[in-house]
Order: structure tokens, then C-alpha cells, then sequence
């Protein structure tokens, strides 16, 4: 594991892109895999919704730090123990909070970036439908021009006229 | 003497755009031709400047003049020439000096092709423009200058991030600035019109093509990162939804929405508010998106030049812009009057349907990106949106969405019949039940292959569906041969742009779930001469060679050779680069493909005893994502090229310019705008909400920046431990003489447990401070945390031992069970073995006497 609060030094500044990620392609070692195919599948399911803790939005399915190993080789412990994929999941959040759940649990907090994207496609469709009812009202009476438009509007077409005539 | 000049005509620059901003504005104000025709002279001198300035910056990273500070943090030598020039982009600096360059040539671009604008709105248009040059070039002149000199300049730079000396990395960024910034011209459009008041058909005609260009540029930029990604990363996939990536999405998903509302705006002369706050919106994501990335606020594992000083100022710069224009948006939209009316079924309607879910969509991306930051900064506690989420809430947005676009085209304008169109689209369904049956027949029905089979049939109905729109546009089988193909060569370019774009997405989408669906993963240890099967090749490792050179890199490279059936496939030969400066691994990835699946290895470690760690994918349909992408960009060039596209096709008519110097003019224009302040009075509220929204989002992120700027790092989290028992474990000594610990260990005093290792820096700066807490009476065990027993050892005996007890936690199992993810951590338990307060990270003496201490005192009584 790699010391965490030295992190925001300067160093790491002036890095630009990914350099946690170089690794991802090792992040599950071979001596942590199951040698029974499903229950390895769930194992790699449930870790790809766990965030590792150390490092900057990956899971730990992605991840090589220390301690995304670690909760790895948990989970398939877990899961060998006989644990239910939520159980697991509930083991690990008693233990780090919600954190650690990339997927986020439906509970108060929630509610509104899980019912947000409805709540705004219901409230768009219901402005979408007065804008329609709305229009059809308007198109069946134009308001009529003012007086002072009229002048206005002969004034410009008369102007326009003038220049026409001009060319 | 280069570099100088390069900071001197960024000042220049400056100036420039000033005068750019203010002039042509208030010249087009007052009706002065004079100061109008500012401009374009000052839009041309500008992009010479900032030519001059990005070039000087080019001339110091390819002359390797480590006199400058930017090119020793980002340069060396030995680096490719290449990637000496692509470098100038890979710093923070060098990335906005490329975002300002592409931008005043966008303001070039209108100097040029705006010959036939009408003089007001180009002049707007141009003043808009320089008021972002104005602000990214101060910008980067007092938080990021890119000229910053170093005395005595170092013999050597220290290199660029080895993830960057690639193509795929290189010409991404000028993509995706290109697509960003290119989202600024239909900005300053809409700015435009709005000063005036007025939008008509010629205004979105301009808008189109640009707004067209920025997103071929940005679908092209996105690809390449996302192919990047797959390329390079070596973890077998192209998007995960972190915030860098959306980033570059929510600008990507409102400028297709954009550019399909001007296509209403242009031809039917409605939906104009809409348009207009389509394009501030899309701008403003791009906006959005650079502070994202550069302020620190949000954590990716794309690690920027994360800085809260500059985030600072780009959040500035997105109020000014953003709220602005959302401001004089409330201010003046309500007044915008729409024109042509249609039908609830009709070719309009469909558009507004595909701007409603792709804004929708835009709007998840964001909410999901966000929401954490919201949570935090209401006390609510740290919350993690990732990939599930968005997977679940993106796919039932979009399904209707591709639904629509396949029946959309056949819709005609102001009324259309969806019976008619329907009945045209038969073919297209029952091509889309034979995919989802064959998918399934042979497949088989687990729920993925459902999923699958439905991403399919999608896939279908929309590309066939477009297929079908093409061929009864040209009455191919209705009508003879030649006819048919004579009507093909006459159907306007734009038609094909759009038929072509969105079989592009269909194949795209087609990509996409096969991937999700088929990847096959093999994960193993080979030695020389093994042999693994993947999905039906066989990879037989032959060997490695570690003595690869490269330009600025060594390399162990491992010969994979793949074969299906006995046949000879391929030889792959993937990579584990060390590059000397900076000093870095890379992992290179082979892939090989025969456009339909990708066969995908990576080269890992050596286990120590003769075998190497290899990593296989098989990649089904991959290939097709970029592929369909690529035929999306096409199909934007090909509409480009549309005649009626040309920019600057349509000039407006004399006499409905607004900019008559006549005196009737002038009091039309006050009539209008006394019409205007009533029907703000009466509706306006409504165009409000998007300004408070913003304001409110702004709240958060000023919140935000300022915790960020004390230190907090995002992603420290609360412990779930506080006021739960300590959990069970019994841990062995680490010194023969002492006792171990365990739970029951705990109950009776009040305890400090604290999780320490040799490995761990921050563990040193904390041991002073573990004297005074026992010094101030609390009990203080040590538990070891995954560390050799023998460097703990030496270091209590170099450090001293302040703890009453030391356990072992070899592995980290009670490491974990306490919440601790990092060392150095400490728990106080109480009395009755409760845990009642976590200190992360070193503990201070402030921490101690603030928190530590009268805590105790209180658990005490």
C-alpha cells in the first residue's frame, strides 16, 4: 500500500493523466482466483460494485492497490463461506459505509439521483404538452397588431419600398 | 528570446481581445459601421498573436529549451520527436494555450467566412467570442503561465507521463478542444441574438454548420479517448463512466441535441428559445467539464493538474459566462417569437422528442456526476455514483430514444402520419424480431443474452430503419432503376449525412452490447511453452524478450502466437515498457482483430519462479464501437459538405435587418421591447429556473472548492465503525515478551487503538504525538498493520515504544474489519468497548488536545 497522505504533495500535482491505472490490467491476480466459474463470476460482479478506497474512482475489481487485493480475497472468502452476493455486500459497507457502493443504495439521501431522471422526464413531458396546447390556443386567434405597430410596419414596408426602387 | 516573445504576444493578446470585446459591441449598439468593422481586423490580429504565442511555446518543447519551466516538468530529450510536439498539449499550461488557439480560430473563422453576415450580428458574435479569449488568456496569465522560466535552467527535463507518449493520446486533446470549443461560435451566436432580440431562420443556418463541426470534432475526440483507453490501459474496456469521461459526454449529448433543435429552427422557424438555450447549455458543459477536471472537486482516476487556485478562476470564468447568458436568457427568451406551428405527431415533434431525452440524458450525467458532492456538502455523508448507476438509469433513456429515430425521418414537417410511417418501417421490425429470435436461438435465454438480444433488435430497427428511409427517398423498388439512382446522386448531402450518422450509431450500439454481453476473460500465470484457450483460440506463449529497446524506453516483449482450430491466427507480442524519464512502467497492449472480435492480451509480471502473469481478453464486436463512431464523424463531414451548410450560404435580407439607422427603426426596436418587458411579467418565470438552478449548482461548487482548498481531500471518508462495538479479534504479539491483543483486551479504560507499519511515511511524523497521548493518561495499544515483523521491530527500537500492547495483523483481515483503508489510523473505544471516534491519517497534537482529549474526559465520566 502506498502511503495515502502524501499524495496531494506537488509531485502529484503536475501528473496529468491516469497513473493509478497502468496496472488495471492486473488488478485481480491469478492466485486470487476461484476455481469454481461461478462463484469466481459472482466474486468479480460484486467487486466491480465496490469502490476501492484508495484510489481515485476505480473498484476494486479495476484496482491494484493493497487493499482493493485485500477486499477481494474477502469477498471470495465470503462467497466460499456461503454468503448471498448482498451479504457480502452488507459485510463490507457495516464496515466502510456507503460509501464503498458504487451503485448507490436506494435510501433517503438517494431519492433525488434515483428519481431524478424521471422526475425530469415527467416534467418536461408536462411542459412539452402545455407547450403544444398552448401553441394550437395561440394559432387559432394571432393577436392583432396595435395601432402603433401598424404605423410602424407601413413605415418599414413603404422605407423598404423606397430602396427597392432604388437598386 | 523566443519564449519572450511568445509571453509577449499572449499580452498582446489580451489587449486585443479587449478591444475585440468592447468596440464591435457597443459599435453594433449605436449603429457605427466604424467601430462594427472592428472585428474582423481585430479577430485576425488575435489568432496571430495567439499563433505566435502557442508557436513560441511549440519552439521551446521541440528546441528542449529547459530554460522553461513547463518544458522541464514535461519534456526530456530523448522523447520522440513527436511527442515533443504533442507534449506541448500533455501539461496544464500547454493544454489551455491549445484551448485558447483553437478558439480565436473559431473567431478567425467568422472573420473570414462572415463577409456576408449582417454587420450587427457578426460584430456580436465576434465581441462574445474575444470576451472568452479575455478570460482564458488571463487566465492562463496569472494562474498558468506556460513561459515561466527556471535559473539555473536543469541539464534535463523530467519527461512526460509515459501514458502520453502515444498516437491515440496525442491528437485526442485537439479533438476534443476542437468539439469544445467549437460549442463557443453557436454560444456566441446565441448571445448574439439574444442582445438583438431576434432569431430567424438565416441566424440558424450559420449555427448549424458550426455547431456540426464542434460535433464531429467532439464525437472523434471522445472516440479516441475511449480507444485510447481500450488500447492502452490494458483492462479490456473503453468507458467507465468516471467524471473525466463525463466530461466530455454531457457537451457531446446537448450538442446532439443542439444540432438537431437548429435544424427545427433553421426550417421551420420555431423551437428558437430552445435552440438558444440549448447552445448556451452545451458551452456551458464544455465549461463545466474543464473546471471539473482541473479544480480537484471530484475525484477521477484521470489525475489532472488538480489545482484549487485555478479552479478558483475557471469557476469564476463559468459564473461570468454561464450565468450571464442564462441571465440575459431570462431576460430576453420570452420575447423570442416562434414561428411555424406542428402537429404532436410530426417531423418537429420527433426532433423535440430526441432534444428531450438526450437533454434528459445530459442532465443524468450530470446529476450522477454531482450528486456525491451534494450529499457531502449537505452533511449527508460520502455516497459513491459509479457505473451501476448510470448502466441503470442511461439505457431506458436512450432504448426510446433509438426507437424514435428510426420513425422520425419518415414523419414530414408540420404534420405527419405515424400509421404511414409505421407501415413503411415493416420491413425494418421484422428484420428486428429475426435479430432478437437468431440472437436467442443461439445465444440461448440467460437474462444477458435477453439484454443482448434487445440491443440488438435496437441496432437493427435503427440501421435498417434508416436504410429504408434512403432507399424511399430515391423510390429505389418503387420506381425504375435509373430514376432511382438519379434521384440518389441528386438527394441533398445533408440527407446522407444524417442516414449515414445514424447507422453509424446503430453499429455503435450493435458494438457496445456485444461487448457487454460476450467478453470472455482469461487470467493466468504462463511459463514458456504453456497453452490456454480463449473463447476458441488457443494462445501458446512462446517466449520473451527483455531486451526490447526503444527510443526512450526498455521493454520485456512476450510472443504470443494465437490459433483457431489448428490454424495459425496471429502473432501477438504484447509489452512491459520501462520508460528512464519520468521513470515509469507501461504495459502495451497486442491486439489483434478481424473486426469483429478483438483478441486482446496484456503481458504482466513475472511470478518470481519462471512464469509470467498474462491476461487475455476476447473483445466481441469492439471493434464496431469505433467503427460506427467513425461512420457518425463521416456522416457529420458529408452533411458539412451540403451546399446549403456552406458557411455563409444565405445572407439575410436587406430589409429585414434590424440594424436600419432609421429613426422608425429605432422606436419599432422600443416598441418591441415594451412588448417584451410585459410577456416577461406574464411567463418569464419559467425561463428563470435554469439561472437558479446554475446558481444553486455554483453554491456547491464555491462550497466545495473552499473544503478542497483546506486540505480535504475528496475522497476521505467517515468511518461506519463510530458507536458500533469494536470488532472480535484476537491478534498475536509482535515482541516474544509482551502481551497480544484482543477485543476483550479493550473493555475496562478507554483506549486509543492505533494501526501503524514500518512501510508507511506518514506513520513516522505521527510517532511523536503517540508520547503525548500517553502521556495524557490514555491507554494506547498498537496494532501492526500488514508489515515484515522484523522492520516493526527495528522501528520501535529506532522510534521508541509508546504503546502498552503491539498485535500483529499480518494480512489486514482486523484491518478491515475495523474500516481502517490506510495507515496511520486510530480508534478510541470506550469503556465498554464502543468505538467513538476515528482519527484518519497521522494523528496531530491539535487533533489530540481538540478532539482526543476532551473526548476522553467525557467518555471518562
Amino acid at each position: 500500500m502506498k502511503p495515502r497522505f502524501g499524495i496531494l504533495s506537488a509531485a502529484a500535482v503536475f501528473l496529468l493523466f491516469a497513473t493509478d491505472m497502468h496496472y488495471a490490467a492486473f488488478a485481480v491476480e491469478p492466485s486470487e482466483v476461484l476455481a469454481n466459474p461461478v462463484l469466481e463470476a459472482r466474486a468479480r460482479a460484486i467487486s466491480s460494485e465496490l469502490r476501492c478506497l484508495v484510489c481515485q474512482n476505480e473498484s476494486i475489481d479495476e484496482s491494484n492497490a493493497s487493499l482493493a487485493h485485500d477486499l477481494r480475497v474477502l469477498v471470495r472468502k465470503r462467497l466460499l463461506a456461503g454468503d448471498s452476493n448482498e451479504q457480502v455486500k452488507e459485510y463490507i459497507v457495516a464496515r466502510y459505509g456507503n460509501y464503498v457502493l458504487l451503485k448507490p443504495p436506494f435510501i433517503e439521501e438517494t431519492y433525488v439521483l434515483w428519481f431524478g431522471p424521471l422526475i425530469l422526464l415527467l416534467g418536461a413531458t408536462a411542459a412539452i404538452i402545455l407547450f403544444y396546447r398552448r401553441r394550437t390556443g395561440q394559432s387559432s386567434e394571432p393577436t392583432p397588431l396595435t395601432d402603433e405597430e401598424r404605423r410602424s410596419l407601413s413605415l418599414l414596408l413603404s422605407k423598404s419600398d423606397e430602396k427597392e426602387e432604388a437598386r | 528570446m523566443i519564449v519572450e516573445t511568445g509571453l509577449f504576444a499572449l499580452i498582446l493578446a489580451l489587449f486585443i481581445s479587449a478591444i475585440q470585446a468592447v468596440v464591435p459591441l457597443i459599435g453594433a449598439s449605436r449603429n457605427e459601421p466604424a467601430w462594427m468593422n472592428v472585428d474582423r481586423p481585430a479577430a485576425a490580429v488575435l489568432f496571430a498573436l495567439v499563433t505566435l504565442s502557442f508557436g513560441a511555446l511549440m519552439w521551446a518543447h521541440v528546441t528542449s529549451d529547459f530554460s522553461v519551466l513547463n518544458v522541464v516538468q514535461n519534456s526530456h530529450t530523448d522523447k520522440p520527436l513527436l511527442y515533443k510536439i504533442t507534449g506541448v498539449w500533455g501539461s496544464h499550461e500547454g493544454s489551455m494555450m491549445l484551448w485558447t488557439f483553437i478558439l480565436t480560430l473559431y473567431g478567425m473563422a467568422v472573420a473570414v467566412f462572415g463577409g456576408n453576415l449582417p454587420p450587427g450580428l457578426r460584430a456580436r458574435v465576434l465581441s462574445v467570442q474575444a470576451m472568452i479569449a479575455f478570460g482564458f488568456i488571463l487566465f492562463i496569465l496569472l494562474t498558468s503561465n506556460p513561459f515561466t522560466r527556471v535559473y539555473p535552467p536543469p541539464l534535463n527535463g523530467e519527461g512526460l507521463n509515459p501514458l502520453l507518449q502515444d498516437p491515440g493520446l496525442a491528437f485526442h486533446p485537439p479533438f476534443l478542444y476542437l468539439g469544445y470549443v467549437g460549442f463557443s461560435m453557436a454560444f456566441s451566436f446565441a448571445i448574439a441574438a439574444l442582445i438583438e432580440g431576434r432569431v430567424d431562420a438565416a441566424w440558424a443556418r450559420w449555427v448549424r454548420p458550426w455547431t456540426l463541426v464542434a460535433w464531429c470534432a467532439l464525437t472523434l475526440g471522445v472516440a479516441m479517448g475511449s480507444w485510447w483507453s481500450y488500447y492502452t490501459l490494458g483492462w479490456g474496456g473503453y468507458w467507465a463512466w468516471d467524471p473525466v469521461e463525463n466530461a466530455s459526454l454531457m457537451p457531446w449529448l446537448a450538442g446532439t441535441a443542439l444540432l438537431h433543435s437548429a435544424i427545427v429552427a433553421e426550417k421551420r422557424d420555431t423551437l428558437k428559445a430552445w435552440t438558444i438555450f440549448l447552445a448556451i447549455i452545451t458551452f456551458s458543459l464544455s465549461l463545466l467539464g474543464t473546471f471539473l477536471v482541473r479544480s480537484g472537486v471530484l475525484t477521477s482516476v484521470h489525475s489532472f493538474a488538480v489545482d484549487p487556485q485555478r479552479g478558483v478562476f475557471i469557476l469564476l470564468l463559468l459564473l461570468l459566462f454561464t450565468g450571464a447568458s442564462l441571465f440575459l436568457f431570462a431576460l430576453r427568451a420570452p420575447a423570442l417569437k416562434s414561428g411555424g406551428l406542428f402537429a404532436p405527431i410530426s417531423r418537429e415533434s420527433g426532433l423535440l422528442f430526441n432534444n428531450l431525452l438526450l437533454s434528459i440524458a445530459a442532465a443524468t450525467v450530470l446529476l450522477g456526476t454531482l450528486y456525491p458532492l451534494f450529499v457531502d456538502a449537505l452533511g449527508l455523508g460520502k455516497i459513491s455514483v459509479g457505473p451501476p448507476y448510470f448502466d441503470s438509469v442511461f439505457v431506458p433513456l436512450m432504448a426510446p430514444m433509438i426507437l424514435v429515430m428510426a420513425i422520425g425521418p419518415f414523419l414530414s414537417w408540420r404534420r405527419g402520419n405515424l400509421k404511414d410511417a409505421l407501415a413503411r418501417l415493416k420491413l425494418a421490425f421484422v428484420v428486428t424480431v429475426v435479430t432478437i429470435a437468431a440472437t436467442l436461438m443461439i445465444a440461448g435465454t440467460s437474462s444477458r443474452t435477453l439484454w443482448a438480444s434487445l440491443g440488438f433488435g435496437l441496432a437493427a430497427w435503427l440501421f435498417f430503419g434508416s436504410l429504408i428511409e434512403w432507399t424511399g427517398r430515391i423510390g429505389l423498388f418503387r420506381r425504375s432503376l435509373t430514376e432511382a439512382v438519379h434521384r440518389a446522386r441528386h438527394l441533398p448531402r445533408s440527407a446522407y449525412g444524417m442516414t449515414i450518422a445514424h447507422m453509424g450509431l446503430a453499429i455503435v450500439l450493435a458494438g457496445i452490447t456485444g461487448s457487454l454481453a460476450w467478453k470472455t476473460e482469461m487470467l493466468q500465470v504462463m511459463r514458456p511453452g504453456d497453452s490456454v484457450m480463449v473463447s476458441g483460440y488457443q494462445l501458446t506463449f512462446t517466449g520473451v524478450d527483455n531486451d526490447v529497446k526503444g527510443p526512450n524506453y526498455t521493454a520485456s516483449r512476450a510472443t504470443f502466437v494465437a490459433s483457431k482450430d489448428g490454424q495459425f491466427v496471429a502473432k501477438m507480442q504484447p509489452e512491459r515498457r520501462v520508460y528512464a524519464n519520468p521513470p515509469q512502467d507501461k504495459s502495451t497492449v497486442a491486439i489483434h482483430t478481424n473486426f469483429v472480435d478483438d483478441l486482446y492480451a496484456v503481458f504482466g509480471e513475472p511470478d518470481g519462479k519462471g512464469g509470467f502473469v498474462t491476461h487475455f481478453f476476447l473483445n466481441p464486436l469492439v471493434p464496431w464501437i469505433f467503427f460506427g463512431a467513425v461512420v457518425m464523424v463521416f456522416g457529420g463531414i458529408v452533411s458539412l459538405s451540403d451546399r446549403r451548410h456552406r458557411v455563409g450560404a444565405p445572407i439575410r435580407k436587406a430589409r429585414a435587418s434590424p440594424h436600419d439607422s432609421s429613426a422608425e427603426m429605432a422606436h419599432l426596436k422600443t416598441t418591441a421591447v415594451k412588448r417584451m418587458e410585459n410577456k416577461i411579467l406574464l411567463r418569464g418565470w419559467v425561463y428563470l429556473v435554469p439561472l437558479l438552478a446554475f446558481i444553486v449548482m455554483a453554491g456547491f461548487f464555491i462550497h466545495r472548492l473552499q473544503l478542497v482548498s483546506e486540505g480535504d481531500a475528496p475522497n476521505f471518508i467517515p468511518s461506519a465503525m463510530i458507536n458500533k462495538p469494536a470488532p472480535a479479534f484476537n491478534l498475536p504479539p509482535l515482541l516474544v515478551d509482551r502481551p497480544g491483543l484482543k477485543t476483550a483486551d479493550l473493555k475496562g479504560k478507554v483506549t486509543l487503538v492505533d494501526f501503524f507499519a514500518s512501510w508507511c511515511v506518514p506513520c513516522r511524523q505521527e510517532h511523536p504525538v503517540l508520547r503525548l497521548v500517553t502521556q495524557a493518561g490514555i491507554r494506547l495499544v498498537g496494532i501492526n498493520y500488514k508489515d515484515k515483523p522484523a522492520d516493526a521491530k527495528a522501528w520501535l527500537a529506532e522510534l521508541g515504544d509508546p504503546y502498552q500492547a503491539v498485535a500483529v495483523d499480518a494480512h489486514g483481515q482486523t484491518g478491515i474489519n475495523f474500516g481502517v483503508y490506510g495507515v496511520p489510523e486510530s480508534y478510541l473505544v470506550d469503556k465498554n468497548g464502543v468505538i467513538r471516534f476515528k482519527q484518519t491519517g497521522p494523528l496531530t497534537p491539535e487533533v489530540l488536545r481538540e478532539k482526543l482529549i476532551p473526548m476522553v474526559e467525557k467518555l471518562k465520566q
